[in-house]
Order: structure tokens, then C-alpha cells, then sequence
């Protein structure tokens, strides 16, 4: 929609593989990391480049990963492996280590696979299945403890407090900025839309921190400046919530689906998404106050049941989806993704009369006709409700 | 017949049949139903003008045509493309007001359809994964057994037993037949068996939708009795009894939405 920062964020990350191999040439090194409780803040401190890791939908290349691991693994996994494989992405081949977190078992597999067949330095951060006990935080605090001090090897310096806080000063930057940005995204007449914003986060994960919290900063301000008033009698609209596996960067399939047949998203519960952002408040500049912190955000579904009433990621979805003023709720799931896909029907259930649609799907297109009846329908559905609601 | 009336069709493009209603005043005034080929635009018009021809009008006396089923993405005849899901919900109001749940089995998939009063969508799911509770899969048991289509549901109704059939991949379920011929089962036995698998598999889809009675079943497969009877038998429902040929819900759905649209878009008052 012609916003000048997006132009420059673009910019950015088109000339980012050149500067981080210059970068490298000067001693830096650089971190690749999977998935959500990763601590960046660390990795950053530790003056090492962090870089998010791992692309979806590209059939060619979930076969090429299916080569070194079993098809039923989710195709995201397959396809991470797949571009490991081939070290053709200009951020996977220029990588010094990979952190990867144990959050869902078959990323934790991926680590072994990458280390073993690909000759990639890993290390790993364990995550406790049950989160909520003092047990599991007492463990994941030496996880993270542990985690920190195998990155001080790699970097040759120790974690400074100084450095730490710095480090989590321009994280909470970002975290505020992102959510800023997704309530603009989400007004009538916003200059700016979901895709947007997603596309702004994915290119975050590549670039400077500081640079990014600029260029945010940056985007608000145009936001703010261009978003106009809205006008009386807008047409009637989908808005549309999405929920479930993530959506990795490459993979467009749903969202282009959703957008061709008049469906807006309006806000999301993805850890590729907002959820990311959400709740974390790093009390201490320790590695102690970053496990708490991380802990205590909304669980990801991978990890184990909770009881429904206390469970943070359900009441978070219901929080959100009135917050975005969602009128329903694409439920995502991917093949052999069996933490979201095992909560779809529990999910449903908590949402009550929330229209929610379950798209259970894959990185191929052999599927997209289905999806678009399904999605056409659900569109139709809600704008129909909506129809007769306005009549009344 | 007055042609200053307005009239609207529907028309329905299946993998199997295509499909069309004509509507004047609130009424059924004709229908036409041909099997469907390759050029689902050729088929379309086929169905639309039989039933043109059975009333005896012309493609321009109709006032707004709406076209559905997977072939209306490529209707360049109709006025407007709506889901299948929401034309049956529509078109099963229409003639039974009091039901809530639609089991709509077509040629090439299968769909649970909960609606509310006003034939509104609530909810839906849909199977397409594969062709197990299908017409297509239908169709290919009748191959094995070298019986019409049409007859399969009431052969099964003849079992005196049934015989479980484990597949419901359409591969693996012809090859088992086969084999449960060979062992001597009875072909209505072993129809009975493929009947319920069917259903079983359909009471899966509605696991996540619930059912709520009056319960109507549509589509094309919809006509098979044996198919009928299994359904109630696996949801513990009775189906409402069908008006019209079942078949022609989607098109009807799409002609009475082709009347609300037309008179939205102030074609008529
Ligand atoms: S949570 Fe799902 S999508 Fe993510 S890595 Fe695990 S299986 Fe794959």
C-alpha cells in the first residue's frame, strides 16, 4: 500500500546475505535458531548474529529433506532438512551454529540430522514437558544455564549483565513495536495489512536487532500518519482469525487462498506470528531471569495437555480473537503436526460458537481446490451471518 | 406460462452429473440432469438447457443465473459462483424447513452441513481426501459386482449378513472384494459390509460438527436405499424423506439464492 518503510525493509533484507558475509569476514558469527523458546536475547549479547532459520512451502524441497527422514514427520521439518541438505539458501550456508530448541520433539530430530549428515555445529536447549512445576522451571533454568555457556565457548567471551540488558532492551523494543503494529493492522481503513506486518516480522528474523527496532519505529510513525478515519457503511467483511501450526515464511498457500475469496486476516495466534511477541518480561538480566521469562510466556501446543480452564494458549486465542474482532477462526494444521493437530477438536470446543474451520494441510498444491471450497464456504458462512445480522 | 414472470436457475456441475433447477414464483418449473464430461463448462450448459428446453424458454428469459459445485470457478454463464456447501444448506430449507443437518454425498466427496433455521451454514466438514463414501467409490464397487449403480443399495438390502470390509481406500477395497468373492461371500453380504463401512466413515465427519435432528442426506449417492439405511443406522437418525430428487439440491440451493440475489441487486422488486 505504498508505505515508504516497507519499501526500505525490503531494501534491507535484499542487501542483508551480503552484509552478513562481510560481517563474517570480519570475525562475526552467525547463530541460526529453531523455534519458540529459543532465548535470542542471549545469542545477541554474546555480540553473535541470531538468524531464524527454516522456510515452508516448497514441495521440491520437503522431498529432497525426505531423503534423511521419515515422512511422517511434519513437512515443515522435512522441508528445514531439505534446505540443510542443499545449502543453497544464502542464510543456511553461511551459518556458524544452530541453535535448536526442544520444544517439538521432531525439531529436536532435526538436530541430530543436521549435525549428522551435514557436518553443522548444533546445540541444543532442552524444554521441560511439564512447564508449570518448580521442577520444570528449576530445569529449564540449567538448560538455559547450560545453553548460555556452551555459546560462550563458541563466541570466546562471557555473558555480560550489561550486555544482557542492552540485548533485552531492544527485544522488548521489538516485541512492543510488533504489537503495535498489529493493532493498526487490524483497523478499518489501515494503511497496512496482516500480510504486511507478517512479511515485517519474517524479514526481523534476518536483520540487525537495532537496526530492525529503527526501522520499525520507523514504520509506526508512517502507520500512524497515513492511517485515515473510517468511512460510514463498509462493506460487509470476513474477518478471519488464523490459528494452529505455523506458517513459515514461503508458505502462502491459505493466506493467498483466504485473500483471493474476500476473507481478511485480521490477527493470528502463530508462533511464526503474534504469539511470539506475547508475554514475556525478562525480570532479571540472568540466565535465570530469561528461563523464568520464557517459561511463563503462552505455552506452544507441543507441549503437553494443561487442564482447559488454566490452559494460556486457549485463553489467549479467545483474548485475541476479540481483541482483532475476528468473526472466525482458521484452524491450521499441518501433516503429521501432531501438537496442533491432536488440539484442533479441543480447541473447537473451547471457542464455543466461534465459526471455526479446521484446514489440515501440506506443502503441496494438490490440495488447494479443496481448501478453496472450504474456505469459499466459511467466507460465504460468516458474511452471511453477518448479512442477516445487519438486517435485524 | 407468462414470460414477464421472473425466472432463476441454478446450476450444479458434479465430478459425475451436472445439474439444473429453474424456479418462477417460489416453484420448482423444471429441472435437467446429465452426466458430466470433461469440459465442465459444456457440461453445465448441458444441464442448463435441458431443463431450458423441458419449459420451453430461453437462456435470455432467465434473470440471474447462480452456478456451484466445482465446476462453477469456470460457469461463464452464471451471474454469480457460490459454494456447494451453502447452496445445499439452501436448497434443503427450501423444501424442509425443519431440518438441521445435511449429509450431502456426492461423486467425489462427502459433507456434513449443520444449518439453522433460515438455512443458514453453522458449521460444516467436508471429505476429500480420498474416494471412500463417494459415488466414485460406489461406482467402482458396481464394476466389481457388474451391477448398476443404481441397483448396489437395494442388492445390500437382500444380506442376511454382513461382512466387515476393513478398506475404505478405494484400491485396497476393490482388491478385498475381490477377495471376499473368491472366499465365497455372498455378494449382497459383502455389499452390505461396504455400505456400512461408508457410513461409519461418515459418522467420523460429524464427530466434530454433532448432529441435530431433522436430518436430510442429498447428492447423488443420496438415491442409493442400502446407503440410506446404513447412515441411519450408524448416526441413529431417520432421514428425512426427500421432495425431489436428491441430486438436484445443490441446483435448487443455487436457483432460490439466485432469486435473493437478483432481487438485492434490485432486478426486480
Ligand atoms: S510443532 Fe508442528 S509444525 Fe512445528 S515442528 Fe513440530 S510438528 Fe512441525
Amino acid at each position: 500500500m505504498g508505505l515508504k518503510t516497507l519499501e526500505k525493509i525490503t531494501a534491507a533484507l535484499t542487501s542483508r546475505p551480503a552484509e552478513l558475509e562481510q560481517l563474517r569476514k570480519q570475525g562475526k558469527k552467525i547463530v541460526g535458531w529453531l523455534a519458540y523458546n529459543i532465548p535470542e536475547e542471549i545469542i545477541y549479547a554474546l555480540g553473535l548474529i541470531p538468524i531464524r532459520v527454516g522456510q515452508g512451502g516448497d514441495g521440491r524441497l520437503v522431498e529432497v529433506g525426505a531423503r534423511h527422514i521419515s515422512t511422517k514427520n511434519c513437512v515443515f521439518v522435512r522441508q528445514v532438512l531439505g534446505q540443510f541438505a542443499e545449502k543453497t539458501d544464502p542464510y543456511i550456508k553461511q551459518l556458524d551454529l544452530v541453535a535448536i530448541d526442544a520444544t517439538c520433539i521432531q525439531l529436536y530430530r532435526l538436530e541430530e540430522l543436521i549435525n549428522f549428515y551435514f557436518d553443522y555445529k548444533t546445540v541444543v536447549l532442552g524444554v521441560p514437558r511439564n512447564f508449570a512445576t518448580k521442577e520444570g522451571h528449576e530445569y529449564f533454568r540449567k538448560e538455559v544455564e547450560h545453553f548460555t555457556k556452551k555459546l560462550e565457548l563458541f563466541a570466546g567471551v562471557s555473558l555480560e549483565q550489561s550486555k544482557l540488558q542492552e540485548a533485552i532492551n531492544i527485544y522488548d523494543g521489538i516485541r512492543e513495536a510488533i504489537k503495535t503494529l498489529y493493532s493498526y493492522q487490524s483497523k478499518d481503513n489501515a494503511p497496512l495489512s496482516w500480510r504486511d506486518v507478517s512479511a515485517v516480522i519474517n524479514a526481523g528474523y534476518n536483520l540487525d536487532r537495532l537496526r530492525y527496532l529503527e526501522l520499525l519505529q520507523e514504520l509506526i510513525k508512517e502507520v500512524e500518519e497515513k492511517t485515515s478515519e473510517p468511512q460510514e457503511n463498509q462493506a460487509i467483511e470476513a474477518r478471519v482469525f488464523l490459528s494452529g501450526s505455523l506458517i513459515p515464511p514461503g508458505d502462502t498457500k491459505l493466506i493467498d487462498i483466504i485473500e483471493q475469496l474476500g476473507g481478511r486476516i485480521v490477527g493470528d495466534d502463530l508462533w511464526s506470528g503474534l504469539n511470539f511477541f506475547l508475554n514475556l518480561e525478562i525480570k532479571e538480566p540472568t540466565p535465570f531471569g530469561v528461563a523464568d521469562a520464557y517459561l511463563d510466556r503462552i505455552p506452544h501446543a507441543s507441549l503437553p495437555y494443561l487442564d482447559l480452564p488454566t490452559d494460556g494458549r486457549l485463553a489467549n486465542l479467545k483474548h485475541q480473537i476479540q481483541q482483532f474482532n475476528a468473526d472466525g477462526v482458521i484452524y491450521h494444521t499441518l501433516r503429521y503436526c501432531d501438537a496442533f493437530t491432536f488440539k484442533a477438536g479441543e480447541t473447537k470446543d473451547v471457542l464455543k460458537n466461534v465459526p471455526f474451520l479446521e484446514i489440515h494441510t501440506e506443502y503441496s498444491g494438490s490440495d488447494f481446490e479443496a481448501i478453496r471450497t472450504r474456505v469459499e464456504a466459511f467466507v460465504e458462512m460468516i458474511k452471511n451471518k453477518k448479512e442477516i445480522a445487519e438486517l435485524v | 406460462m407468462s414470460l414477464n414472470k421472473n425466472f432463476f436457475a441454478g446450476v450444479d456441475v458434479g465430478s459425475l452429473a451436472a445439474k439444473s433447477v429453474i424456479l418462477q414464483d417460489g416453484e420448482i418449473f423444471a429441472t435437467g440432469l446429465v452426466p458430466s464430461g470433461v469440459n465442465s463448462v459444456e457440461s453445465g450448459l448441458n444441464a442448463l438447457n435441458l431443463a431450458l428446453e423441458t419449459a420451453g424458454l430461453k437462456k435470455e428469459d432467465l434473470t440471474y443465473i447462480v452456478g456451484t459445485g466445482y465446476g462453477r470457478v469456470s460457469a461463464p454463464y452464471a451471474n454469480k459462483a457460490v459454494t456447494e456447501i451453502t447452496c445445499h444448506a439452501k436448497g434443503t430449507n427450501y423444501l424442509h424447513p425443519t431440518v438441521r443437518t445435511i449429509i450431502d454425498m456426492g461423486g467425489q466427496d462427502c459433507k456434513a452441513i449443520r444449518i439453522d433455521k433460515d438455512g443458514a451454514v453453522i458449521d460444516f466438514a467436508m471429505n476429500d481426501k480420498c474416494a471412500a463414501g463417494t459415488g466414485r467409490f460406489l461406482e467402482v464397487m458396481a464394476g466389481v459386482f457388474k451391477v448398476r449403480l443404481e441397483d448396489l443399495g437395494a442388492i445390500a438390502l437382500a444380506a442376511t449378513d454382513t461382512v466387515p470390509m476393513s478398506s475404505t481406500c478405494t484400491v485396497f477395497a476393490e482388491s478385498e472384494t475381490i477377495s471376499l468373492v473368491a472366499r465365497g461371500e455372498k455378494p449382497e453380504n459383502i455389499l452390505s459390509g461396504i455400505h456400512h463401512s461408508i457410513a461409519n466413515r461418515i459418522a467420523g465427519l460429524f464427530s466434530r460438527v454433532g448432529i441435530e435432528s431433522d436430518v436430510f442426506f442429498s447428492g447423488g449417492v443420496a438415491k442409493n436405499i442400502g446407503m440410506k439405511n446404513a447412515i441411519e443406522e450408524a448416526l441413529k437418525v431417520t432421514i428425512v424423506k426427500p421432495e425431489i430428487d436428491p441430486q438436484l439440491i445443490g441446483a435448487l440451493g443455487a436457483a432460490v439464492l439466485a432469486r435473493s440475489f437478483s432481487k438485492k441487486e434490485g432486478l426486480w422488486a
